[in-house]
C-alpha cells in the first residue's frame, strides 16, 4: 500500500490545475436541461476537446489521452476543484464509448469515437420504455430487418439528453417471437432520422432534460448494430456495468459538494442545529470514504482485476450521499431554501442540486434493484421469487 | 499511489483467518464462557503463529511488521471474536512500547510469557488488566479497573485504530451469520432471505461495511507514516467502523428473528463485543469531536484535491 503520489502524478496534477484554472467558465453555466444551457455545455465540451481533455481515459487513437485510472482520478479531482461543469457528453464518455471499444468493429470505432471525443456528436441513451423501467427485459420496441436496414417502431422514454442530443443508442427487439433477455439488439441511431419524434418531458423543476422518443418506421442501416443481432442484452449489461461502476460519478464531485457544504455551514453556523453540523461532518467523511474506495477499486483494476456486482454498492453509496448532502444544505439555508435565486440574484445551486439528487437513487438502475443485486450476487441470497 | 495490500499481507491475513476459523469457532467461545474465559493453549497457539510478536522488532525475535499488517490481523481477530487479549497486548501495547524505545523484555512477549496492557485515561477499564474486576456485557471480556496517569496520543490512536479494525471484522462476521441464517430459515414457503425486506437491510449493511474498510486501512497507513493528520483519519475510521458494526448487529438480530434473541444462536458473542469496542478507546462523541474540530477549525484541508493530502 502506497498512498502517496509520484512526482509524475504531481506534475500531471499541476498541468490539469493550470489548464482548468484558465479555461473553466468563471460563472456557472445555465442548467444542461434547457436549450440555452445545453448549448453552453456543448460549447464547453468543445473547449475541453481543444485542450485534449475531453476523453482522458480513452486510447490516443480514438482521441483520448490514454490515461490510467489514477491519472483519471487526479484529473477529476482537479476538474471538480476548479468547479468544472457537468458533462454533456457523459453518455458518450462513460457509456457508449467504452461499449463501442469493447464490442464495435474497427469501422464503427473509427466512425463514432473520434467525433464523440471532439464533442461534435452528443449522445442520448434510450433504454427505458413505458412498460420497461427497472425491468428492462420487458422491452417491446421492434426493429424489423428489411434488406440492409432495420425498421424501428415503438417508444422509448426517460431518455437523458434526448431533447437536444444528436444521436441515440438503445436496445430493440429484433426477434418478434423472443421473450425477455433474448432477441434484443443494440442499435445506434441518428436522432434526426425521418420517423423519430422527440417529445421533451417537462421535469419537476420545469426544465426538459429528458424526452420521450417515438419511432414510426424509422430506417436505420444494419451497420449501426453493435455486436451482432440478438446480442443486445449482453451489450446493455456491459454498458450498465460501466455506468454504475467506477466512472459514472467520480469522487471529486462529492468532495467538492462536501467542501461547499462546510462553507455553507460556516456561513450559517449561528442558526444551524447540532444535527445539521453533524450531518456536515458526516458528509465530508462519506465523500472521503467514497474517494478511498474508488482509489482502491482503481488499483485493483489496474492490477488486472475487474469490478462486478460491487458496482451496485458504489451506486447506492454515492446517490444516497448526494441526496443527504443536499438535504443538509436545504436545512442550513432555512427560509432561503425555497428561493430559486437569492437576493443577490445568484442561482440557488443547492436547490437545483437537491432536486437533481432525488433522481440519483432512481436512474442508472434504481437503488432497490441495486440492493437486490448486492443481496443476490455479493451476499448470495436467493433470487426474488425463488422458492 | 497503490491502494492495495501486498500479496504477502493478504497471505498473512488469510493464514490467520484460516487458523482462527479452524481452532476458534463458536464452540470454543461457548466453552470459554463456561470455563473461565481464558485458555493458555489458545494463547500459546497465537504465540506459535508469531502473532504475539507481530510488531516486535526482528532484533527482539519478532516479525517486525507495521500498523497496516496489524490492522489486518486485528480485523481477523474481530471476525473470530477472539477473546484472548492479543490485540490489546500485541497490536496496541507493543507498538507503543517500541515507539518509546522500551524494547527490553519483548522477547518474552514474543514467546507468549508476558502480556502488555497499557492503561490510558480514556479507558476507565481494560480487558485483562490488574485492577478490581468489573462485569462487561461481553462475557469473554475480563474487564478490570485501569488507573492511568499518562494520556499518550499515540497510544490512544493505535488503540482506536485497532478497535476500528476489529469492528469491521466483527461486522463482516455478523453479516455472514445473518446471510447464512436467511438462506436456511424458511417461512411462507421460501427462505426468508428471498424477501426483499430482508435483502435490502442486509445490502445496506454491506454498503456500510465496504465503505468503512478503506477508511480503516487509510488510517492505518496514515498512522504508520506518522502523518500529522493521522488522528483525524483514526477518528474517522473509528466512527465509520462503529456505525457499520452497530447497524450490522441490529440488522443481524432482526434477520435472525426470535432465534437471534437466544443464547443458542452465536450472534450475541459478536454483537456484545461490538458494543464494547464501540465505546473503547474513545467514544463516538470523542472521535466525532476530533473530526469536527479538524474539519470546521480548518486544520484538515478539504476538497477534491485533498483525498490524500
Amino acid at each position: 500500500m502506497d498512498l502517496s503520489y509520484t512526482p509524475e502524478q504531481q506534475a500531471f496534477r499541476a498541468e490539469v490545475r493550470a489548464w482548468m484554472e484558465t479555461h473553466v467558465p468563471k460563472e456557472p453555466l445555465v442548467t444542461l436541461e434547457c436549450r440555452e444551457g445545453y448549448d453552453q455545455h456543448v460549447a464547453w465540451e468543445r473547449t475541453l476537446a481543444s485542450g485534449n481533455w475531453g476523453m482522458v481515459t480513452w486510447p490516443e487513437e480514438f482521441g483520448g489521452r490514454g490515461l490510467d485510472l489514477i491519472q483519471w482520478l487526479i484529473f477529476e479531482e482537479e476538474y471538480f476543484r476548479a468547479g468544472g461543469p457537468n458533462r454533456a457528453n457523459q453518455n458518450g464518455i462513460f457509456l457508449l464509448g467504452p461499449t463501442i471499444m469493447e464490442f464495435g468493429t474497427p469501422e464503427q470505432k473509427a466512425r463514432f469515437l473520434p467525433p464523440m471525443a471532439r464533442g461534435e456528436v452528443i449522445w442520448a441513451q434510450a433504454w427505458s420504455e413505458p412498460g420497461a423501467g427497472s425491468d428492462m427485459a420487458a422491452i417491446q420496441s421492434k426493429a424489423v430487418r428489411d434488406g440492409d436496414h432495420y425498421v424501428i417502431t415503438g417508444q422509448k422514454t426517460w431518455s437523458s439528453r434526448a431533447a437536444f442530443a444528436d444521436w441515440g443508442f438503445g436496445i430493440f427487439r429484433t426477434d418478434p417471437e423472443s421473450k425477455r433477455h433474448k432477441g434484443l439488439t443494440f442499435i445506434l441511431f441518428d436522432l434526426n432520422s425521418p420517423g423519430i419524434t422527440r417529445r421533451p418531458i417537462r421535469q419537476l423543476h420545469g426544465d426538459t432534460g429528458f424526452a420521450e422518443l417515438f419511432f414510426d418506421e424509422v430506417r436505420v442501416p444494419v451497420e449501426n448494430c453493435l455486436a451482432g443481432e440478438g446480442q443486445g442484452w449482453n451489450v446493455a449489461m456491459a454498458t450498465a456495468g460501466f455506468e454504475r461502476g467506477l466512472m459514472l460519478r467520480s469522487p471529486g464531485r462529492f468532495q467538492a459538494t462536501a467542501k461547499r457544504l462546510v462553507e455553507l455551514y460556516k456561513a450559517n453556523a449561528e442558526s444551524a442545529s447540532p444535527a445539521a453540523r453533524e450531518a456536515v461532518v458526516q458528509a465530508w467523511g462519506a465523500a472521503q470514504a467514497y474517494a478511498y474506495n474508488t482509489y482502491a477499486v482503481a488499483a485493483k483494476i489496474m492490477a488486472g482485476g475487474k469490478i462486478g456486482a460491487e458496482a451496485s454498492l458504489n451506486k447506492i453509496f454515492w446517490s444516497e450521499l448526494d441526496r443527504a448532502m443536499h438535504r443538509t444544505a436545504m436545512q442550513l439555508l432555512g427560509a432561503a431554501a425555497e428561493l430559486k435565486r437569492f437576493a443577490d440574484g445568484s442561482v440557488n445551486q443547492w436547490l437545483e442540486g437537491y432536486i437533481f439528487s432525488l433522481s440519483g437513487p432512481i436512474y442508472a438502475g434504481s437503488n432497490e434493484v441495486q440492493r437486490n443485486i448486492t443481496a443476490e450476487r455479493l451476499l448470495g441470497l436467493p433470487r426474488v421469487g425463488a422458492g | 499511489m497503490d491502494f492495495r495490500f501486498s500479496d504477502d499481507q493478504l497471505t498473512l491475513a488469510e493464514s490467520v483467518r484460516d487458523y482462527l476459523a479452524g481452532t476458534h469457532g463458536p464452540e470454543v467461545l461457548r466453552r470459554l464462557d463456561a470455563e473461565g474465559n481464558r485458555d493458555p493453549a489458545i494463547w500459546q497457539g497465537l504465540a506459535d503463529m508469531g502473532l504475539t510478536g507481530l510488531l516486535v522488532p526482528e532484533a527482539q525475535g519478532g516479525l517486525g511488521m507495521g500498523l497496516v499488517e496489524a490492522a489486518l490481523i486485528a480485523a481477523e481477530c474481530g471476525r473470530a471474536c477472539l477473546a484472548e487479549p492479543l490485540v490489546d497486548s500485541a497490536l496496541v501495547g507493543v507498538p507503543w512500547l517500541v515507539a518509546r524505545g522500551q524494547t527490553d523484555g519483548l522477547d518474552e512477549v514474543v514467546a507468549g510469557t508476558r502480556r502488555i496492557t497499557v492503561p490510558h485515561p480514556i479507558n476507565p477499564w481494560l480487558a485483562d488488566s490488574e485492577g478490581a474486576a468489573l462485569t462487561s456485557v461481553d462475557p469473554l471480556r475480563n474487564l478490570a479497573v485501569a488507573e492511568a496517569t499518562e494520556a499518550d496520543d499515540l497510544l490512544l490512536n493505535v488503540g482506536a485504530l485497532m478497535s476500528a479494525a476489529q469492528l469491521v471484522g466483527l461486522a463482516d462476521a455478523m453479516l455472514t451469520q445473518a446471510v447464512e441464517y436467511a438462506k436456511v430459515r424458511t417461512q411462507f414457503g421460501q427462505p426468508v432471505g428471498a424477501f426483499q425486506g430482508l435483502k435490502h437491510q442486509l445490502a445496506s449493511c454491506s454498503v456500510a461495511i465496504e465503505f468503512a474498510k478503506p477508511v480503516v486501512w487509510r488510517a492505518a497507513q496514515a498512522l504508520e507514516d506518522g502523518l500529522a493528520s493521522a488522528c483525524v483519519h483514526v477518528s474517522h475510521a473509528k466512527l465509520a467502523a462503529s456505525d457499520a458494526a452497530m447497524l450490522t448487529a441490529e440488522t443481524a438480530i432482526q434477520v435472525h428473528g426470535a432465534m437471534g434473541y437466544t443464547y443458542e444462536v452465536d450472534l450475541h458473542f459478536w454483537m456484545k463485543r461490538s458494543w464494547a469496542l464501540c465505546g473503547a478507546w474513545g467514544s463516538r462523541a470523542f472521535h466525532y469531536r476530533r473530526v469536527e474540530e479538524a474539519l470546521l477549525g480548518g486544520a484538515q484541508p478539504i476538497g477534491p484535491e485533498h483525498t490524500f493530502a
